[in-house]
C-alpha cells in the first residue's frame, strides 16, 4: 500500500465512522469524568486518613493504595465487574466507571498526602495559635493550599484516567477502544480503524491539557 | 497572667527545657534572651501548647491548663503569637488573614469582623494593603500583618517569637515600632529576640536563658549595666553591647 492510498483507506475510514466514535467518544468522557470525580472524593479521603493519628486509619488506607497499585487495572476492572454485578444490577458502564474510580482514588490519595505534608508547617502552627482547631486549620488553611499545589499532577492522574478508560472494553462498554474494536473487527481496516481512535484520543487530551494550563495561569494571576 | 512552673521539654533524648519558672504580670513586657540553643524560642512555644511540656503546670489567666483534657484551641485563642517567619496565609488577602480567625473561632458576624480587622489594620499603618495578598509584601510589612492578625482575637498576651531576625535590617525598626506602641497601651508581652535595644528600652524585665534553665531575671538597668552572672556578661560582650 503506498502512502497516498494509505491515506485515502485513512480519509474513508475516518467518514465511515466517525459517527459512531462521537458517541463512543462522548461515553468515554462520560466515564473519565464520573472516574474523576470518585477518585478525586476517595483521594481526600484516602489522604486524610493516611496522615491522621489513628493507626487504624492508616492501615486502612495503607491496605487501599497498596491493593490498587499493586495490581492491573484490567483485573480491577473484571475482579470489580463481577463482584459488583454479582450483588447489585448495575449497568457496564457504571461498574466500569466506578471501577476506574476507585483505581484512580489510590493514585490520587498519594498525590494529596503529598501535597498536604509538601505545605509549610508554619501555616499549620500560625492557625493553631489563633485558637483554631485541627479540622478548622485543614478546611481553611492547608487543604486549600494544598490544592494548589496538587493541581498540575492531579491534572496528569486524570489524562491518565482519560487513556485508562479505554480499557473498560473488557465489560463491553462501548465507548472509543470498544467501539474501535467492533468497527475493525467488521471492516477489517485495523491499522486504519486505530490510527482513527488513537487520534480522537490525543484530540481529548490536547484539549484537556489546554484547559488546565488556562486553569494554571488563571489560580497564578488570582495569587 | 502567664505562669510556668517546672517546665520540662525533651525532643527524644535532648532535654531542652530543664525546670523553668517563670510568671508574666499583667501589662508586663518580658524579652528572653540567650544564645541559639539555649531553649528560648521552645519555652516560648510551649506558652502557647505548640510544644506539650513532658512535665511542669502552664497557668494562664489564672486557669491551669491541662495539656491532654483541655480544648487547646480554646486556650490558644487566648494568647497570640508572632512566628520568625510571619506564617501568613498565601491564599488569603491581608484582610482576609486578619478576618480569618474572629470569623472562625469567635464567630464574629463578617461585617463586624471587618470592620475590627480595618480598624487594626489602620493601627498598624497598613490599611492601604487591605486587599493585597502576601507575597506582594514586603518582610517588615508582613510581620505588621501577622501582629494585626494576632491582635484581631483581642488576645489577653502575645507571643514574639525573634519577630525582627528574619528581616532585612532597614525592616526592623518598623516592625519594633508597632510592638513599642503594644507595650505602651499595656499588652501583656513575650518577646524571643536579639533585638537588644528593644530589651533595654522597652521591657520591663529581661530573662536570660542558658542550657534550659534561666539564669538571670532581672530589669533591663540591671541586666545590662550591673549584672554580675558570668554567662550574661559574656552573652552581652557577644551580642556587642
Amino acid at each position: 500500500m503506498t502512502v497516498p492510498e494509505l491515506f485515502v483507506t485513512f480519509y474513508n475510514v475516518f467518514m465511515e465512522t466517525y459517527k459512531g466514535f462521537l458517541e463512543a467518544g462522548l461515553l468515554t468522557i462520560e466515564i473519565t469524568a464520573i472516574a474523576v470525580v470518585i477518585g478525586t472524593i476517595l483521594g481526600v479521603i484516602f489522604a486524610l486518613m493516611k496522615i491522621s493519628n489513628s493507626k487504624v486509619l492508616q492501615t486502612i488506607a495503607n491496605l487501599y493504595i497498596t491493593l490498587i497499585r499493586g495490581t492491573p487495572l484490567i483485573v480491577q476492572i473484571m475482579f470489580l465487574y463481577f463482584g459488583i454485578t454479582s450483588v447489585i444490577i448495575l449497568e457496564n458502564f457504571w461498574a466500569g466507571a466506578i471501577a476506574l474510580g476507585i483505581h484512580n482514588g489510590a493514585y490520587i490519595a498519594e498525590i494529596f498526602r503529598g501535597s498536604i505534608q509538601g505545605i509549610d508547617r508554619g501555616q499549620r502552627e500560625a492557625s493553631l495559635a489563633l485558637g483554631m482547631n485541627s479540622s478548622q486549620t485543614m478546611r481553611r488553611i492547608v487543604f486549600p493550599q494544598a490544592l494548589r499545589r496538587a493541581i498540575p499532577p492531579l491534572g496528569n492522574q486524570f489524562i491518565i484516567t482519560l487513556k485508562d478508560s479505554s480499557l473498560v472494553y473488557v465489560i463491553g462498554v462501548s465507548e472509543l477502544f470498544g467501539v474501535a474494536n467492533r468497527v475493525a473487527a467488521s471492516n477489517f481496516k485495523q491499522f486504519e480503524t486505530f490510527l482513527v481512535v488513537g487520534l480522537y484520543y490525543l484530540i481529548l487530551v490536547l484539549i484537556f491539557t489546554a484547559l488546565l494550563k488556562w486553569y494554571e495561569n488563571k489560580l497564578d494571576v488570582d495569587k | 497572667m502567664i505562669k510556668a512552673e517546672n517546665v520540662h521539654k525533651s525532643f527524644g533524648k535532648l532535654e531542652v527545657l530543664k525546670g523553668i519558672d517563670m510568671e508574666v504580670h499583667p501589662g508586663e513586657v518580658v524579652v528572653l534572651v540567650g544564645v541559639s540553643g539555649s531553649g528560648k524560642s521552645t519555652f516560648l512555644r510551649c506558652l502557647n501548647f505548640l510544644e506539650l511540656t513532658n512535665e511542669g503546670v502552664i497557668t494562664i489567666d489564672g486557669k491551669r491548663v491541662n495539656q491532654k483534657k483541655d480544648d487547646l484551641a480554646k486556650v490558644r485563642a487566648e494568647v497570640g503569637m508572632v512566628f520568625q517567619h510571619f506564617n501568613l496565609f498565601p491564599h488569603k488577602t491581608v484582610l482576609e488573614n486578619v478576618m480569618e480567625a474572629p470569623i472562625m473561632v469567635k464567630k464574629v458576624a463578617k461585617s463586624t469582623a471587618k470592620t475590627t480587622a480595618l480598624e487594626i489594620l489602620e493601627k498598624v499603618g497598613l490599611s492601604d494593603k487591605a486587599d493585597v495578598y502576601p507575597n506582594k509584601l514586603s518582610g517588615g510589612q508582613k510581620q505588621r500583618v501577622a501582629i494585626a492578625r494576632a491582635l484581631a482575637m483581642e488576645p489577653k498576651a502575645l507571643l514574639f517569637d525573634e519577630p525582627t531576625s528574619a528581616l532585612d535590617p532597614e525592616l526592623v525598626g518598623e516592625v519594633l515600632q508597632v510592638m513599642k506602641d503594644l507595650a505602651d497601651e499595656g499588652m501583656t508581652m513575650v518577646v524571643v529576640t536579639h533585638e537588644m535595644k528593644f530589651a533595654r528600652e522597652v521591657a520591663d524585665r529581661v530573662i536570660m536563658l542558658n542550657e534550659g534553665i534561666i539564669i538571670e531575671d532581672a530589669d533591663p538597668d540591671t541586666f545590662f549595666n550591673h549584672s554580675t552572672n558570668e554567662r550574661t556578661r559574656q552573652f552581652l560582650e557577644m551580642v556587642n553591647v
